[in-house]
């Protein structure tokens, strides 16, 4: 980092801002089509019924609601690299806070439209909320479903907020940079920010006061996400374990997504002294913590079906690993737990190559970690005359294209047209320019002297 | 009123900055804004800056969002008094839930409506003296005075090692 300055970091983040190439808009017109094709199979839904879907009794949850679950897992690592790791003083979090907070926001979209896909009739999806009405109906407060609508809900204005607010200076950097209508729309979107020494005594305590409140949402919005599960008493998900189970794995899903995202982004970009391999290794070291959890999570698992003597909780776990769904359940246990123990080498994780192909097997394992959990305890409940096999119909598959294109579009239009490195963080985690170094590291009245 | 002249001085070098505005205080000037391309805690401290009453939008955010979710699941609760899987009509397990998470909102909201109020934001224009420089890699001292102070701070600001100075009559 001792080669960067103030004026480095504006023109290399400023760089990205100008006129893509034509790979970028080869790109963006293919998530656009993938857009378009998620939205005829969900118009085609919508038109024929919701029988389309592969959804038959008794599983009634399908890839709906694996996407739903998988996409809040992916948005809660942004939350934990902006804000709990702010709250340690993490320095090597800086340069990909703002993607991961981008991330988190867009991921968080993409997961909210999955509820509105599952109700069928859209276009009541408003009676799910509190609202006055004459018939004096309200929504049933002790549902786990109604806490899953107002913590999503919650989740995404904050994280949005966050994000926003972290946006503002870097805004107004931009602003000061464009000419023409850029400036006029940069500067709308700045809010007319100056960098004076009031404004930036306000923004610190607000961004604190966020990253200090982002913190326990972050854990409760996954926790309320598990309790949709915990709360029924279908075997496999009627557990205490839940909760920090699903965080744990959304931290390890979200951690795997920043990899995915930032090995393509920082090498088009030209970001390697920003975005160093470095940062690159702390996240790989902080997937192996995450890995672990998940993985001991799995064996508590099936340690808690044995020692607990339920037999339908026992039949539930060993129908997993030997039933119609082994091959989800072992693509989840290697992907999820044994694949980052390889992150243990440091010559794997410093190796892009591995490292990002480390990190799309962590991405497929824990979509499939849902599709194990949602759909082989559901598909198999209390009465073997129920029992059923799921398997997702193209309508479902378009939808999750869709959604998976969507996710990418959005990521695409930031990477474009907002700041992806948080110039502002940057700047502070330099050593600011001084005419006199010496003097002050003898005095020892600053940062740079500890 | 009597007019005020404005002053902006430009710094390439945050030493620089801090001895002006040392200085400037000492002579009795008076010290408008202090602009930087990021926060920094020792014009914070030069400025004797109290910490940001941001903190009370917060704190009033929360309390009222923690009555809010507790109170819109009582107050639903009341209306049918239905007896759900025989819980107590009002629940006070799950109140906690949507208390917790109407906590974070409200506060959430509260703190961004007492950053923008107490930061004077949205503001339609920049102003006047603003430098686009002040963002990127300058710090700016802005200092206000009656018109025959006027060349005093120019030679003040000069001799502290501003790059450059603007002035503004007001």
């Amino acid at each position: 980092m001792e080669k960067l300055t103030y004026r480095s970091i504006d023109e290399d983040v400023l760089r990205n801002m100008q006129a893509p190439t034509r790979t970028y808009y080869y790109l963006l017109a293919l998530c656009f089509a993938g857009i378009l094709l998620g939205a005829f199979c969900w118009g085609y839904m919508i038109a024929t019924g919701i029988g389309v879907a592969g959804m038959k009794h008794p599983v009634f949850w399908g890839t709906f609601l694996i996407n739903f679950v998988f996409w809040v897992g992916i948005a809660h690592s942004g939350t934990l690299i902006s804000a709990i790791l702010y709250l340690f003083r993490a320095p090597w979090r800086t340069a990909i806070a703002r993607s991961a907070e981008a991330m988190t926001v867009f991921a968080v979209v993409t997961a909210g439209l999955f509820p509105f896909i599952h109700l069928g009739r859209v276009w009541i999806v408003y009676w799910i909320l509190p609202y006055p009405n004459e018939r004096n109906l309200w929504p049933n407060f002790q549902s786990p479903l109604v806490f899953d609508v107002i913590a999503i809900s919650t989740y995404l204005t904050v994280s949005a907020m966050f994000w926003y607010t972290g946006l503002m200076p870097d805004l107004a950097v931009v602003r000061d940079k464009a000419r023409g209508i850029r400036k006029k729309i940069y500067g709308a979107l700045s809010l007319g920010w100056t960098g004076s020494h009031r404004r930036w005594n306000h923004y610190g305590k607000a961004y604190l006061l966020f990253a200090a409140l982002a913190t326990p949402l972050v854990i409760s919005v996954h926790s309320v996400v598990s309790w949709d599960f915990a709360l029924s008493i279908v075997p496999g998900w009627h557990s205490t374990i839940f909760a920090p189970y699903f965080v744990a794995g959304a931290i390890h899903s979200g951690l795997a997504m920043v990899l995915t995202l930032l090995i393509p982004m920082r090498k088009v970009f030209r970001f390697e002294h920003l975005i160093t391999m470095n940062i690159l290794e702390n996240i790989a070291k902080t997937i192996i913590f995450t890995g672990l959890i998940v993985g001991y999570a799995y064996a508590t698992e099936y340690f808690m079906a044995y020692y607990s003597g339920n037999v339908f909780e026992r039949d539930t776990m060993i129908w997993r690993a030997i039933g119609n769904y082994s091959t989800a359940f072992w693509i989840m246990v290697v992907c999820n737990t044994l694949v980052p123990l390889l992150l243990f080498f440091k010559r794997v994780r410093t190796n892009l190559k591995r490292l990002f192909a480390i990190s799309i097997l962590v991405n497929v394992g824990m979509w499939y970690e849902r599709f194990v959990i949602i759909i082989s305890s559901a598909a198999h409940q209390f009465d073997p005359y129920s029992w059923t096999h799921y398997s997702p119909t193209w309508v479902e598959y378009g939808i999750m294209l869709g959604s998976f294109s969507l996710f990418g579009f959005l990521f695409l239009l930031f990477a474009r047209f907002l700041p992806t490195v948080s110039m502002t963080e940057m700047k502070e985690s330099l050593e600011p320019p001084r005419r006199n170094h010496r003097s002050r590291s003898i005095s020892g009245t600053g940062e740079g002297s500890s | 009123m009597t007019q005020k002249h404005s002053l902006l001085g430009t710094f390439s070098y945050l030493d620089d900055l801090l001895k002006a505005i040392e200085q400037a205080r000492e002579r009795g000037m008076h010290v408008e804004t202090v602009y930087s391309p990021c926060p920094n805690h020792e014009i914070q401290e030069a400025m004797c800056m109290k910490p940001s009453s941001v903190r009370f939008f917060t704190l009033t955010g929360g309390i009222l969002g923690v009555l809010f979710g507790i109170g819109l699941v009582i107050y639903t609760s009341l209306q049918w008094k239905f007896i759900v899987s025989g819980k107590p009509v009002i629940p006070l397990v799950p109140a906690v839930v949507v208390g917790f998470e109407f906590c974070i909102l409200f506060s959430v909201l509260f703190t961004v409506a007492g950053l923008l109020f107490k930061s004077r934001l949205p503001r339609p224009g920049l102003p006047a003296h603003y430098r686009e420089g002040l963002s990127q890699d300058e710090f700016g001292l802005l200092l206000r005075c009656r018109p025959e102070e006027s060349r005093t701070v120019r030679e003040f600001l000069k001799a502290a090692g501003a790059k450059e100075i603007h002035e503004l009559p007001s």
